[in-house]
């Protein structure tokens, strides 16, 4: 079904299967009718409140959703926030956000309390999520209840689940892939819906609820597999957020699981493309998106329905990437003969040294990564020049030794400079990229 | 429990998760992700296993925080009920 918000689709349920579990959370059931009566009563308390601007400390629990679905119903803006982020950095996005009312642990929204703002006017319908950071500062990208609804339908019409399924929520709702095909891709179906019970219920979730679909990111099911914690009745499991080794993949079809992997940016309220055959990184176009290449393959993305309004407060940022509706996204792909979508690579992920060489860093680091048989590395730019972060111990000089027959093979613009040796780990997003612009000022400081 | 049987049994639980690990070497500032190469999905088995075997619980928003063996041996020990 496509539902033009929140409101319209806990209504529709409601009416039309009230008894049906929409949620289960441990041994809690909410069905259909008692979610939207919650959530109605709680918007009714938000609206008496004033206030205009949620942040939502998400843990994924059951009152978690109703608060912001309520919050939405209620006209507010809602920001989501990952309740494991620093206590600096989150009150920062407090600010940014302008949240004038928190929704978390007591605890830690007692601590941020001093953060809050006055609130902010014209915020209503806003549902604001932070983007992953790849490549700079995290940015809190403007969806809509209306665009996440319409994203969840594309989803649902590549992936359609019935109300008889079972789709298991695990990823962290602070995040567009996790709350759109995590939550609403079940609740625009009918299906039941079981919220995750966090990290400490990885490896035991999916035996106690028994999903018939789940949403993963590539280390999350990496590790679902590793523990055995997979359950036969898992019919369907959609990847995404992330590059994905094949051998991952393999290994669920192979306890014949659909296997499907999902292509889309928080920019676009999630998924853009899916795959729904044989191969997991052939990915069909939904419904209502279309993906042209540009010259170079950057891959373009006109979603009228699910593109996101701008970046909050960055109108700069937003004309960057967003040009007459179409989204430039910095990745890199191309369409088979059957013309299913490809990702090959990230054009943020080229590094242009001051000489105009350009080094595509996925591939560099793979060859890298191959010759040291070491993970945790990655190239960026120091004074101009390439230059190897490597996490771990290890001895530079050895290091160098080492990569002397892959440096033979470069152009001398593309050589590594300097080895740079530093005991922490690798800045990643919580799906494990790079985060590049991190990266680079971590490389400066070494 | 005194905090070196902690720290031995902090050891003892990364040595079963991960049987080609040579946890002799670590002491109490040795950092997890890299000290000892375990992943971020490594380090939830690691404390779910400890979490079970001390019986404590610890917030999953202080994971993040702990950084070295000596870390997760005061998460532990100020949950153990007082002797």
């Amino acid at each position: 079904m496509r539902f033009e918000d929140f409101e319209a689709m806990l209504s529709y349920w409601a009416e039309a299967a009230p008894e049906a579990p929409a949620l289960r959370y441990n041994d809690t059931v909410c069905q259909y009718a008692e979610l939207l009566d919650a959530v109605r009563q709680r918007a009714a308390e938000y609206r008496a409140g004033g206030k205009t601007c949620l942040g939502i400390l998400s843990d994924g629990s059951l009152d978690c959703v109703i608060a912001l679905f309520a919050a939405n119903f209620a006209g507010m803006q809602v920001v989501m926030l990952d309740e494991s982020l620093p206590e600096p950095l989150l009150r920062e996005l407090i600010r940014y956000t302008d949240i004038d009312a928190l929704w978390g642990d007591p605890e830690l929204t007692e601590e941020l309390s001093p953060a809050l703002t006055a609130g902010v006017s014209g915020g209503a319908g806003n549902i604001l999520f932070f983007t992953s950071g790849t490549t700079e500062r995290a940015k809190a990208v403007v969806l809509t209840g209306h665009s996440l609804c319409q994203s969840a339908w594309n989803g649902s019409q590549m992936l359609p689940l019935t109300p008889a399924d079972t789709l298991l929520c695990m990823l962290p709702m602070a995040h567009v892939f996790g709350f759109v095909c995590g939550l609403l891709w079940g609740l625009s179906c009918g299906a039941c819906v079981a919220l995750g019970r966090g990290a400490r219920y990885y490896m035991r979730d999916c035996k106690y609820y028994l999903p018939t679909a789940l949403s993963a990111v590539p280390v999350l099911l990496d590790f679902l597999l590793r523990t055995d914690a997979l359950n036969p009745e898992l019919a369907t499991i959609l990847v995404g957020a992330g590059d994905c080794p094949s051998h991952i993949l393999s290994a669920a079809a192979a306890r014949g699981i659909r296997v499907c992997f999902g292509y889309g940016l928080t920019e676009t309220s999630s998924g853009v493309a899916i795959s729904t055959g044989g191969d997991p990184f052939a990915m069909a176009v939904c419904p209502d998106d279309t993906i042209t290449l540009a010259e170079d393959g950057e891959i373009l993305i006109d979603a009228p329905t699910c593109m996101m309004r701008g970046y909050y407060k960055r109108p700069d940022a937003t004309a960057a990437v967003l040009q007459d509706g179409i989204l430039h996204t910095g990745d890199l792909g191309r369409f088979d003969s059957d013309g299913r979508l490809h990702i090959t690579g990230r054009k943020k992920d080229i590094l242009v040294l001051p000489d105009g060489t350009k080094i595509f860093l996925p591939e560099y680091e793979a060859g890298l990564i191959q010759a040291l048989g070491h993970t945790e590395l990655a190239v960026t730019t120091r004074d101009g020049r390439p230059v190897l972060v490597w996490s771990g111990e290890g001895d530079a000089k050895d290091i160098a030794q080492r990569l002397r027959p892959v440096m033979a093979g470069l152009p001398r613009g593309q050589q590594l400079a300097e080895i740079l040796l530093t005991p922490d780990p690798l800045p990643r997003t919580a799906t494990g990229k790079i985060k590049r612009w991190e990266l680079q000022q971590k490389a400066g400081n070494l | 429990m005194t905090r070196p049987e902690i720290i031995a049994q902090i050891k003892t639980v990364i040595s079963d998760c991960f049987p080609d690990m040579d946890v002799s070497a670590l002491e109490e500032d040795s950092v997890i992700n890299t000290d000892t190469a375990i992943d971020s999905m490594g380090f939830v088995l690691v404390i779910c296993k400890l979490e079970a075997m001390f019986d404590v619980r610890i917030p999953e928003r202080q994971w993040q925080k702990l950084s070295t063996l000596g870390d997760v041996a005061d998460a532990i020990q100020k949950r153990l009920p007082k002797a």
